[in-house]
């Protein structure tokens, strides 16, 4: 890599270092002065009580009820996906009918569906998770679709020529060549999972036996617990930051990326 | 390696219900080891030519043999260089590019085997510096280097280009038109090269033809034999040029 490179790579993570430095120093002092540590804790506070609640609380027990649930409608949802994906390629008339779903169905909130989901299943774990499965269904759908239609006709003649059967070529040559759509359907997805999950929590209460985050800061809201709230919303940053900085960006560093294959 | 024979091909397209003849009364007979340029104005037909003796397209009538066996469909005997230098596989390195393609035709499964070839192949067309960059790091011309060298690796009874070298720059075209020609010598592969550069045709073929406009008939069908290496300005060279170009029509529009 060239020096100037490696220049601007250092300059970047230090700009984004000390925004991060210096909104966590205004958010210390503002509440301060202002004397409102009442109703917004100030930083220190909001760690430490992160930091307490995650240890002696309950709040890592909601942390991992509430992945469990993602990463179950996450699966669900990918695999959904994948057979209604295949299915519409398979066949033009049900890509026809897939097409009048996904426009009913896309622009519809997962919340605003969940009073007849839960009608249907009752209260619980499992219309959370068909809350989460509606909301990541549809855009992973859009997105495949969207990629496996442009996919550039060369590189299916190219693989057919190559000697490739049917399903090698699925395999081996559309997918790949998709893979980029795929891929910002799979971070869309992940942002939207997040949403649904907290919101339907929250805003119905419903929830299995423990409860996820969305349930954890209703609860902190309902006992004027100030500091349990924020611990419970620096909790979605984090673990969305983990997922969102780690695992979903190296994997487009390391794929669509290298490849030169960016959207 | 192989004989190839075209029997009356004719080949039109439906434009709006109007029937549009393409190709019509295409004879063309190749022994094994011919290298044929194909000249002929833009649009006349000489993609769907090739395509058809790919498999790509299916013609109204005639016939397409190759060792006196009529082809079927799409496959590896007959492979196709394009011109677009999207003809890699983008998420394979320049050596994985080679391989696949002969692990997928069972050509061998030995490891140290496949990566040998690979290695041979790459050194063939000189890029075995870039043997482990992805084809978005390399040129246009290096790209197309790597498309031949996996189709040569395959071992094709015919190797079928259309106007490979038609979005390089000159220079680059000047060179890869040697480098395949010596590639044809060592492996005296059957090759049909599609081109609208009436140079580049003398330069490379050792048969060539004209195809005239819609629907395209052959119009002159030339051997080559100026020796090697072809220069332009010498005079048979350019009495070679100056015949295959006058008939050469252009599409007034």
């Amino acid at each position: 890599m060239a020096e100037k490179e490696i220049n601007d790579k250092r300059k970047s993570l230090a700009t984004r270092l000390i925004f991060l430095v210096a909104l966590f120093v205004a958010w210390e002092f503002l509440p301060q002065w202002t004397g409102s540590e009442k109703i917004i804790p100030t930083f220190s506070m909001a760690i430490e009580a992160f930091w307490v609640n995650l240890w002696k609380g309950d709040l890592f027990k909601h942390i991992v009820y509430s992945l469990q649930l993602i990463f179950t409608g996450i699966l669900i949802g990918m695999l959904l996906a994948f057979i209604l994906t295949a299915l519409c390629m398979l066949s033009k008339r049900f890509n026809d009918v897939m097409d009048v779903i996904v426009s009913i169905m896309h622009p519809l909130p997962g919340i605003a569906l969940l009073p007849v989901v839960m009608l249907l299943v009752g209260l619980g774990a499992k219309s959370i998770i068909i809350i989460i499965v509606h909301s990541i269904l549809w855009p992973l759908i859009v997105n495949a679709l969207a990629g496996f239609r442009a996919i550039p006709r060369i590189q299916l003649e190219l693989g057919r020529n190559l000697g490739m059967r049917p399903f090698r070529l699925i395999w081996s040559v559309m997918i790949p060549n998709a893979f980029p759509y795929i891929l910002s359907g799979l971070k869309i997805a992940w942002a939207r999972s997040w949403r649904a999950l907290v919101s339907a929590e929250m805003v119905f209460g419903a929830s299995g036996l423990i409860g996820g985050l969305g349930w954890y800061i209703y609860k902190t809201r309902f006992f004027m617990d100030v500091s349990g709230m924020f611990a419970g919303l620096i909790s979605v940053i984090i673990i969305g930051m983990i997922v969102d900085e780690l695992v979903l960006k190296t994997l487009e560093r390391k794929t669509v990326q290298k490849w030169g294959m960016s959207l | 390696m192989s004989d190839l024979q075209v029997k009356n091909l004719s080949k039109s397209y439906m434009l709006d219900d109007k029937v549009l003849p393409v190709l019509k009364d295409i004879n063309i007979h190749l022994k094994s080891g011919d290298f044929l340029t194909v000249l002929g104005p833009s649009g006349c037909g000489k993609s769907t030519l090739i395509r058809c003796i790919c498999g790509m397209e299916t013609p109204n009538s005639g016939e397409i043999l190759i060792d006196g066996q009529p082809i079927s469909g799409v496959g590896p005997e007959r492979l196709m260089v394009f011109q677009d230098f999207n003809q890699l596989f983008s998420w394979k390195t320049v050596k994985e590019n080679i391989i696949f393609p002969l692990k997928l035709n069972k050509i061998s499964s030995n490891k140290q085997e496949l990566n040998d070839t690979a290695d041979e192949f790459l050194k063939i067309v000189n890029l075995q510096k870039f043997a482990n960059a992805y084809p978005n790091q390399l040129s246009g011309g290096m790209r197309q280097r790597v498309a031949i060298a996996r189709s040569l690796a395959l071992k094709p009874k015919v190797l079928l280009m259309d106007e490979p070298f038609g979005a390089l720059d000159a220079q680059t075209r000047a060179i890869l038109q040697k480098e395949l020609y010596q590639l044809w010598e060592q492996f005296k592969t059957t090759i049909i090269f599609i081109t609208h550069n009436v140079q580049e045709a003398i330069i490379l073929g050792n048969k060539i033809i004209v195809l005239g406009l819609q629907p395209a008939m052959i119009k002159m069908q030339k051997d080559n034999h100026i020796p090697y290496p072809r220069m332009p300005e010498t005079a048979p060279f350019m009495s070679l040029w100056k015949t295959l170009y006058g008939q050469l029509e252009t599409k007034r529009f």
